[in-house]
């Protein structure tokens, strides 16, 4: 996949989702499908996402960086930085229109439809090596419960299954 | 920038697509000193955890082969899995309305996605785009009321 083709599919994950890891559905679909880029490397990408700095959305910079380099990783980066912006030449010319309820309704409907559509995901990449044993289910279920809470931080949730995948995953 | 202004700035950066954080940036960069206060507040926040981000994923990729990584990485992915459910669930709360009426409508749109998705076969796009009409139409009575962004 050339540069540009790449930079089209992280812009259009990236108009179509509503921050954080809601574009994942998307990119799933657009790179994972095709065989362009594995669950593996999407798997490593949110991990990574998690554990760095800045936005949790930054997640698609490591995800460049996998399926193609430096260059891969700087048209995540233009991808995930410019759909956002609209909005200010947006506000400049139409706050009140842009506070208006059906404005209101089509976001709320595009962020429950990802809801849906996350949900499938989590579920495609936990069952992604075809069958996931116990303790597998068992850390996807305490991972949604403290990451839904949130009140410890990702990467010690990281690091917890990577302890756990070291003790019985070999 | 008042708490009345940003309060507002933060309401419109729910409504961007992306990353929400990134249009806060650039609102109040522009708020703050115009269009170079949009350029200095996103790069500022973007371009330092970029290059992070780049730096660890370049580290793991010189241990990702090993045994020891494969091992850890099958611990990893059911736990990146988790958290991708998870952000289904914060993004419900965060976008959903008041009273039990309401929020069974809002968790029966996220149901008919996955069962969409799952069940149907439908394309991603197709579903995102079912749920922007279904929400015009029908979702748009009552604002998010929800101030936690723990999912931008």
């Amino acid at each position: 996949m050339d540069a540009l083709a790449l930079l089209g599919v992280f812009l259009k994950a990236s108009l179509l989702s509503l921050g954080g890891l809601s574009s994942l559905p998307l990119l799933r679909a657009d790179l994972v499908a095709p065989g362009i880029a594995t669950d593996d490397q999407l798997v490593q990408a949110i991990a990574i996402g998690r554990i760095s700095t800045g936005p949790n959305g930054l997640y698609i910079v490591s995800l460049g960086y996998l399926v193609a380099g430096v260059v891969g990783a700087t048209m995540a980066l233009v991808a995930a930085t410019l759909p956002p912006l609209v909005i200010v030449p947006i506000t400049a010319v139409a706050r009140r229109w842009l506070l208006a309820t059906p404005v209101a309704g089509l976001v709320r409907g595009v962020a429950l439809a990802t809801a849906g559509l996350l949900v499938a995901t989590g579920i495609g990449i936990v069952t992604a090596t075809g069958s996931p044993s116990w303790w597998q289910l068992t850390l996807a279920a305490i991972a949604t419960v403290l990451s839904y809470r949130g009140t410890i931080h990702p990467a010690l949730v990281i690091a917890i299954g990577a302890g756990v995948g070291l003790a019985l995953g070999r | 920038m008042s708490a009345r202004e940003f309060g507002e700035a933060w309401a419109l950066s729910q409504l961007s697509p992306g990353i929400h954080l990134v249009a806060l940036a650039g609102l109040i960069g522009r708020r703050i000193a115009g269009w170079r206060g949009v350029v200095a507040a996103v790069a500022g926040m973007m371009i330092p955890a970029a290059l992070i981000t780049v730096a660890l994923t370049a580290a793991y990729g010189v241990i990702a082969a090993s045994p020891l990584a494969r091992a850890a990485l099958a611990g990893v992915a059911p736990v990146t899995g988790g958290m991708t459910i998870a952000t289904a669930g914060l993004l419900i709360r965060a976008s959903g309305r008041h009273g039990r009426a309401h929020l069974a409508t809002d968790v029966g749109v996220s149901i008919a996605a996955v069962v969409a998705t799952l069940v149907l076969g439908m394309p991603t796009l197709a579903v995102i785009g079912a749920g922007a009409a279904v929400g015009a139409l029908a979702l748009g009575r009552e604002r998010p009321t929800s101030r936690e962004s723990s999912v931008g």
